[in-house]
């Protein structure tokens, strides 16, 4: 069961890098969200409560509910639905994708011993790479944050990849990096558009030398 | 003793964001420094030999001797705050207050947390206190640097926790405290530990800014208030050099050791150049001591890179630049109460309008460019006597051409400062001679290191380096 929601994930990695509507993103996010949950919730060896509710926590309620709610409410203050027509196009984002799909393979199969879940630690890594391909290639603010929403989820990934079991400070580590996700979009979607007008980084290059 | 500290470093934190007045205010913040020099006099009291663990956290020499510099530099921080922020709203000024306070206790968090995922728990926790003071001024620079700066910070920190989960999984035993990853990393995967340590070091970067990750850093002094940027630049850059170093001495018990020792070199290297040429560059008196920054903890990362003696003039400089950037940095906020500006083309003639402030800036930039009586001399002749004896001639050449760019960019800004023709209107602040006096007090702790180290401050590095 686990490793067709892997494979779903890896798909919704692909989509989100041709895709250009921003709802698009947010859904994705959220069914990201979903799939981690899932993963989560089967790899559990037994009925541990407070495991379990931490998981609830990090994946039910940040991954799939707030962060895609917040997401979709940026979307309406905004009025921004698409990505800068003038970013890369479909295609070489697709040729991206798959340049980062066979980095992760190959480091996988260079890195991968076996302490190391393979499965686990090469759809991670394709994960962060795709959150950095989407932060570097698109100029919108809002990809970035998608971007960093991305490697997010590639970094529970990778935490799953390298033990069965998370240890109570690393689940305190990824709550905590959840919150910060959060606290980035309350930025964007308090601050940024009502202060710079800006929905791309192009507007963000004021402060430099 | 920690946890008691923290439980009330946090609650009058937390009751300063309610302050009613600027004296309250000011009561909440002297219980606060008081807390803050009651533990430094207990871990004075053990001979900074650590104490008893408190749950995730020992007060161990490193952290110790990193602690004493971040209350110091802190309390001068809230003085010199209180006149800075003079003509702000009740309600920015105990917010800004508050947060410094937050942040002084996560950075201690950092200083003496012993275990890897508690030290990044707590660097995370300095990116959120942090932003809140880069973003203070609520214009639109602020936000953009305060964007930059949780969004880079965020992405680095996630990038270093990869690194952080690697290490635990090169370990054999699962724990992710120092001494136990020390013991049991030993004979882990080469492979794993070597793309830890560059994915660790790559996502702590933007905290000890340096070379990648540093333009954060720069950004962040930039819009901060000025006093704010004199804790920024010193006690969190600390906390990252903190982080990077137990990870460092983990390695070094490793077969990844010659090559995390390159990787520092590079690295060190790469910041230096970027801190040489963007010290030319800028036309902003913060960002440009914000790149001197940048050029120092590079260096301190050289000395790490060639490891012996270089280990031990890496934590001194450190100690060091502590000491000299934040009175460069608390000079910086009186100078901009008298200029309102810090554009380094328009403002001058600062020895005739703030004598004392002007000669805070010439004696900062001879100590910060390791010119004798210069503790930094100390360090910086030790690490070049290190990179000479490995006979590299190559950096030792690289090096000397870097810092000679440094001294040129630094001695002609300063020299600008103070004897150009001013340009801008000139503000007198009643408060401008006593916060110069004052900014001076670090400054004249960074002499009397240069002159003489005491052994107990010998014997404490020495006992810090030794693994």
């Amino acid at each position: 069961m686990i490793l067709p929601l892997v494979i779903l994930y890896v798909v919704t990695l692909v989509y989100l890098s041709i895709t250009e509507r921003f709802r698009t993103y947010a859904s994705i996010i959220g069914l990201q969200g979903w799939i981690l949950f899932g993963v989560a919730l089967l790899r559990l060896h037994r009925i541990d409560l407070p495991e379990l509710l931490f998981i609830s926590v990090e994946t039910l309620l940040f991954k799939t509910l707030l962060v895609p709610a917040l997401l979709f409410a940026v979307i309406r203050r905004t009025h921004i639905h698409r990505v800068r027509t003038s970013g890369s196009s479909q295609f070489n984002a697709l040729l991206l994708s798959v340049g980062a799909a066979a980095a992760a393979i190959t480091l996988t199969a260079a890195m991968a011993d076996g302490n190391i879940d393979r499965v686990f630690f090469g759809v991670a890594l394709y994960a962060v790479l795709s959150g950095l391909i989407l932060i570097v290639v698109r100029s919108r603010i809002f990809s970035h944050m998608v971007g960093f929403l991305v490697i997010e989820n590639g970094v529970f990934l990778f935490s799953m990849a390298v033990g069965t079991e998370m240890p109570f400070l690393i689940n305190v580590a990824i709550l905590l990096d959840i919150m910060i996700s959060v606290l980035m979009l309350g930025i964007f979607f308090m601050r940024i558009g009502n202060k710079l007008h800006a929905d791309d980084a192009d507007s963000l290059t004021n402060v430099k030398d | 003793m920690l946890l008691a500290y923290f439980i009330l470093s946090v609650l009058i934190a937390l009751a300063t964001f309610r302050a009613g007045g600027r004296r309250t205010v000011a009561m909440l913040g002297t219980a606060f420094f008081a807390v803050q020099f009651a533990l430094a006099a207990a871990l004075f009291r053990c001979g900074f030999r650590g104490g008893a663990e408190a749950l995730f956290f020992t007060p161990d020499a490193l952290g110790s001797l990193f602690f004493v510099l971040l209350a110091a530099v802190s309390a001068l921080v809230f003085i010199h705050s209180r006149d800075y922020l003079a003509d702000c709203a009740i309600a920015d000024y105990r917010r800004y207050a508050a947060l410094q306070m937050l942040l002084t206790a996560a950075i201690t968090g950092a200083y003496f947390a012993n275990n890897v995922a508690v030290t990044w728990i707590f660097l995370e926790a300095t990116t959120l206190c942090a932003a809140g003071l880069v973003y203070f001024r609520h214009t639109e620079h602020s936000l953009e640097a305060a964007w930059k700066y949780v969004f880079v910070c965020s992405t680095g920190i996630a990038v270093a926790y990869l690194g952080i989960l690697l290490l635990g999984t090169a370990a054999t035993g699962g724990s992710l405290g120092y001494e136990a990853l020390a013991r049991e990393v030993t004979h882990g995967n080469p492979l794993y530990l070597k793309t830890a340590f560059v994915l660790i070091l790559c996502g702590y970067s933007c905290k000890l800014e340096i070379f990648p990750l540093h333009t954060v850093g720069v950004d962040a002094n930039f819009a901060a208030p000025a006093p704010a940027s004199a804790l920024i630049s010193t006690g969190l850059v600390n906390a990252g050099f903190v982080a990077v170093y137990r990870i460092y001495r983990i390695m070094m018990q490793t077969e990844a050791a010659p090559w995390v020792r390159s990787v520092l070199l590079l690295t060190g290297v790469a910041s230096l150049a970027v801190g040489a040429f963007f010290l030319r560059r800028t036309n902003n008196y913060k960002r440009f001591l914000s790149y001197s920054t940048v050029e120092n903890m590079g260096i301190a990362a050289i000395g790490l890179g060639i490891g012996g003696p270089g280990v031990w003039a890496a934590v001194f400089h450190t100690a060091c630049h502590t000491l000299v950037k934040s009175s460069l940095f608390l000079q910086t906020a009186v100078m901009h109460g008298i200029y309102d500006d810090y554009r380094i083309n328009r403002i001058g003639d600062y020895m005739r309008i703030n004598r004392i402030g002007a000669i805070g800036f010439l004696l900062g930039a001879v100590l910060l460019l390791a010119f004798p009586p210069s503790p930094l001399f100390v360090s910086e002749l030790m690490i070049l006597g290190g990179v000479l004896a490995d006979e590299r001639w190559w950096l030792a050449a690289l090096l000397l051409v870097l810092l000679c760019i440094v001294i040129y960019s630094f001695v002609s800004r300063i020299v600008r400062l103070c004897y150009q023709p001013n340009q801008d209107a000139v503000h007198r602040p009643a408060a401008s001679h006593r916060l110069a006096w004052t900014a001076l007090v670090p400054l004249g702790a960074a002499l009397v290191l240069g002159l003489w180290q005491p052994e107990a401050l010998r014997a404490l590095i020495e006992r810090i380096v030794t693994i």
